[in-house]
C-alpha cells in the first residue's frame, strides 16, 4: 500500500509536464495543420498564421514550472497532495491547451479572409489562456503547502 | 489521397463562402477545389463523391423520367449511411417534390408520381394553396405567387434561398469537421448554380419543359 502511495506521489509530481505537453502536442498540432491549410489560400501573412499556432505550447512551460516547484523526495505524507494537485493541475492544463487550440486554428481560418480582425481573432485563444494561468498559480500557491517542499 | 482526412489543413485552405449566394462567381474554382479535396482521407473521399455526383444529377435535366428519379433517390437512401447526407438529399428531394406539385397544379395537371415524404400528403391536401405544408414550409406561398407570376429566375433564386439558408444554419454548428466540408460542398454548388444562371436560356429552357410537359400529357390522355 506504501508503494502505491509513493508511485501515486511521483506521478502527481510529473504529471503537470506530461498532461501539459500532451495538450500542447494536441493544441499545436490542431492549429499548425490549419496554418498550414491556410498557407495555401493566402499570399502574405505567413509568419503570423504560423506564430498563432503556437500559442499552446505555453501549457508545457506551466507544467514544467509545476513540476519543478513539486520535485522533492515523495512521502507517505507528500504523495497524495502531490498526485492531487499533479492531476487536477495537469487536466486543467490539458484541456485549456487542446481548446485553445481550437480557438487557435478558428483565428487562422478568420484571420486568412479578414486580416484586420487578428487581434479580435486571437482573443478567445488568449482568455482560454487565462484559466491556464489561474490553474498554473493556483497550483504553486496550494502545493507550497505540501509537506517536503523548500518551504516545509 | 490518405487513411484519415486531416480536417483542420483542408477546411483552413478552402475560402470563406460568401453570406449570400447572389454573387458573381463561385470563391474556388471547381479544378481548385478538386485539388483541394484531395485531401480528403479514402472513407470521406467515398462519401464526398456521391454527394457531388447527387449534387450534379439535381440539376434538373430534360430527358429524366419520373421513373428515373425515384430509382436514383432509393439507390441513394439504400448506399448513403452518414445522416447529414441523407439530410442533405432528402431537403433537395423534398424542394423538388413540392415545386414540382406548383408547377403541374397550376398546369391543370395530376399530383407527381415524385418521392420522398410529402407525396402522400400532397395528394391527401392537392387543392389547399400550400398543400398544408406551410408551417413547415413557408416559402412555398412565395414560390407559388412567383410561378403565377410568371418570374421563373425569382422562383429559382427563392429555392436557393430556402436551401442556402439551410446550409449556412446547419454550418453554423459545426467547425473543423466532415460535416462542415460537406456544408461547404452544398453551398459551393449552389454559389456556382446561381452565377452559371443565363435568364434568356432559362427562359427558354422553361418553355421547352413545359412544351414537352404539355405534349406528354396530351399523350398518354
Amino acid at each position: 500500500m506504501e508503494s502505491l502511495i509513493l508511485l501515486l506521489g511521483w506521478a502527481g509530481v510529473f504529471l503537470p509536464t506530461a498532461l501539459g505537453a500532451i495538450g500542447s502536442i494536441i493544441g499545436c498540432g490542431r492549429a499548425g495543420q490549419a496554418a498550414s491549410g491556410a498557407l495555401l489560400d493566402v499570399e502574405t501573412g505567413y509568419g503570423r498564421l504560423v506564430g498563432v499556432s503556437a500559442l499552446p505550447s505555453s501549457q508545457t512551460i506551466y507544467g514544467i514550472v509545476v513540476t519543478m516547484q513539486f520535485n522533492r523526495v515523495v512521502t507517505t505524507d507528500s504523495a497524495p497532495g502531490l498526485f492531487s494537485i499533479g492531476l487536477l493541475v495537469g487536466l486543467a492544463l490539458l484541456f485549456s491547451a487542446i481548446v485553445q487550440g481550437s480557438c487557435c486554428a478558428s483565428a487562422i481560418s478568420t484571420t486568412k479572409s479578414k486580416p484586420e480582425v487578428f487581434g479580435l481573432a486571437i482573443a478567445p485563444a488568449a482568455i482560454v489562456e487565462g484559466f491556464a494561468v489561474f490553474a498554473f498559480i493556483f497550483a504553486m500557491i496550494v502545493g507550497g503547502g505540501i509537506p517536503g517542499g523548500a518551504t516545509n | 489521397m490518405t487513411a484519415s482526412t486531416n480536417y483542420y489543413s483542408l477546411i483552413a485552405s478552402l475560402p470563406h463562402m460568401p453570406r449570400s449566394f447572389d454573387v458573381e462567381r463561385v470563391p474556388i474554382s471547381k479544378i481548385r477545389l478538386q485539388q483541394r479535396l484531395k485531401m480528403l482521407g479514402d472513407k470521406d473521399e467515398c462519401v464526398v463523391e456521391k454527394v457531388q455526383s447527387f449534387l450534379l444529377w439535381d440539376r434538373q435535366q430534360s430527358d429524366r423520367t419520373d421513373e428515373d428519379v425515384a430509382s436514383e433517390y432509393e439507390r441513394l437512401m439504400h448506399s448513403i449511411t452518414n445522416p447529414l447526407v441523407c439530410d442533405i438529399i432528402n431537403h433537395r428531394m423534398d424542394i423538388r417534390t413540392i415545386t414540382c406539385a406548383l408547377r403541374r397544379r397550376r398546369l391543370g395537371l395530376e399530383p407527381p408520381a415524385a418521392v420522398g415524404q410529402y407525396v402522400k400528403h400532397i395528394r391527401a391536401h392537392w387543392q389547399q394553396p400550400d398543400f398544408h405544408l406551410a408551417r413547415e414550409h413557408a416559402w412555398i406561398s412565395r414560390v407559388r405567387e412567383r410561378l403565377e407570376a410568371n418570374q421563373p429566375l425569382e422562383v429559382e433564386r427563392e429555392l436557393l434561398t430556402v436551401t442556402w439558408n439551410r446550409w449556412v444554419k446547419l454550418a453554423d454548428g459545426f467547425h473543423f469537421s466532415f460535416e462542415t466540408i460537406l456544408l461547404y460542398l452544398a453551398r459551393w454548388e449552389i454559389v456556382d448554380r446561381w452565377t452559371r444562371l443565363d435568364e434568356s436560356v432559362g427562359r427558354k429552357r422553361f418553355d421547352d419543359l413545359l412544351a414537352q410537359t404539355l405534349s406528354s400529357d396530351g399523350d398518354t390522355a
